[in-house]
């Protein structure tokens, strides 16, 4: 899937380059104004806010939410590639792997656009060409008719396999659960195969990913204790590849029968250490998933100070920017639904 | 002209002092000055604190510079 180029990254270059634009983002004080504006308002205060030239280049098709989440996906892809084309050697070769979640990301996007009949123009809405699959190639994807033809013309260009038990579970249940689960797998999987443990630069890369698996994977099963879910059936959405976090104490955690038992069993591991304080007792769904993108962000920002010539620093910036563009996004879509500014802000993560 | 044994190693010495030096200037400027333009291709207002940044490695060569003279004239 990638060529590696074997020249020693431009650590420094893209190191600077990556703090410059992490320190342009937008901060907390933004966002508590963002809270009081109406959609047109918040795209044009993000317009002065390094979003100017997707606004103006999109305002003529697009207007009102449509318009600003447009912008705001086509700003990140833009981002991302810039990032990528300024990054030269291994540091490419890192860069481009960790981009293809969004080719992931675009073809979940797609397959569950199609699978509720929508529109291409609907689905391109949501979509992210920040990886290897660029505009041409996800219209190709948003041209194939059925699942399982998006499915074969994603094999094709991204070179990634998919099982005939899977393709049989869709044909099956008619369910997406199944292939997005693959698809996360692969994904991993991929990173973990491509960068082994040879050179420090892979090996910190390494390192990263697989406390990302780690976060993943706690985040799966506090969800699933949240949604009541127990026992074993669990395993089907363990990860691979993490640091902590092995089979036999996934299945440890899976079965524990309440919250306190799973405490006890994690107490062990740093990452439910560094987690008890920003988790309140009994989460609800959304106290999670705000919980572990905040924990990620900071996991993120503290190997970033600790390897600063490294490629940390861009999956830091990235991981801000994306988070930046989560929190405009959701802002935008609850005052144009008239949600109260207050349960807006706990949905914020900063 | 003929020059001692001694003469020639203060000679070579002081070529070492500034020659070593200036290899890990450039070193160390190879880094910081890419990091510098790194910086001012995302904000040009960084150029004057980059530039700073960019010469302080120099300061390693005036040291060799000064074992070098030290070496030449007062040995």
């Amino acid at each position: 899937m990638f060529r590696s180029t074997g020249k020693k990254g431009n650590y420094a270059y893209t190191s600077a380059r990556v703090k410059a634009k992490k320190s342009k983002l937008l901060r907390e004080e933004d966002y508590n104004k963002m809270l009081m504006m109406s959609v047109p308002e918040i795209s044009h205060y993000i317009s002065d806010a390094g979003y100017s030239r997707e606004i103006a280049d999109l305002a003529t098709r697009h207007s009102g939410l449509d318009l600003l989440e447009y912008a705001t996906y086509a700003n990140m892809a833009k981002a991302f590639r810039s990032i990528l084309l300024a990054s030269t050697g291994e540091l490419y070769d890192m860069v481009l792997a960790y981009l293809t979640k969004w080719d992931f990301w675009n073809l979940k996007v797609v397959l569950r656009g199609k699978s509720y009949g929508l529109a291409a123009d609907q689905i391109r809405e949501d979509l992210v060409p920040a990886g290897k699959l660029q505009e041409d190639s996800l219209n190709k994807l948003l041209a194939a008719g059925t699942i399982e033809d998006t499915l074969a013309v994603f094999s094709a260009m991204a070179h990634v396999h998919f099982p005939t038990e899977i393709l049989n579970s869709y044909k099956d249940t008619h369910s997406l659960g199944d292939i997005e689960d693959y698809l996360v797998k692969v994904y991993y999987k991929n990173l973990l195969e491509l960068f082994g443990t040879d050179t420090r630069p892979s090996l910190i890369f390494r390192n990263y990913i697989r406390s990302e698996i780690d976060v993943l994977n706690l985040e799966t099963v506090l969800k699933l204790k949240a949604g009541g879910i127990l026992g074993e059936a669990g395993m089907k959405y363990y990860v691979p590849g993490g640091i902590e976090i092995d089979e036999k104490l996934m299945l440890q955690m899976l079965t524990a029968p309440d919250m306190k038992t799973l405490e006890g069993s994690v107490a062990q591991i740093q990452i439910a250490a560094d987690i008890k304080g920003v988790l309140p007792t009994n989460p609800t769904m959304q106290e999670i998933v705000a919980a572990m993108k905040q924990y990620e962000i900071g996991l993120a920002n503290s190997v970033a100070h600790m390897y600063p010539l490294s490629v940390i620093p861009v999956f830091d910036y990235m991981i801000h920017k994306e988070n930046e563009v989560g929190n405009i996004r959701m802002i935008a879509r609850g005052t144009e639904s008239g949600l109260d500014r207050e349960t807006m802000k706990t949905l914020l993560v900063m | 002209m003929t020059a001692d044994v001694g003469t020639g190693l203060i000679a070579l010495g002081a070529g070492l002092a500034v020659g070593l030096a200036g290899l890990g200037t450039g070193m160390a400027e190879k880094d910081v000055g890419a990091a510098a333009v790194g910086a001012i291709t995302e904000n040009p207002k960084m150029f004057g604190k980059a530039m700073v940044f960019m010469v302080l490695p120099e300061t390693i060569v005036i040291f060799g510079l000064v074992i070098a003279i030290m070496a030449i004239f007062v040995m």
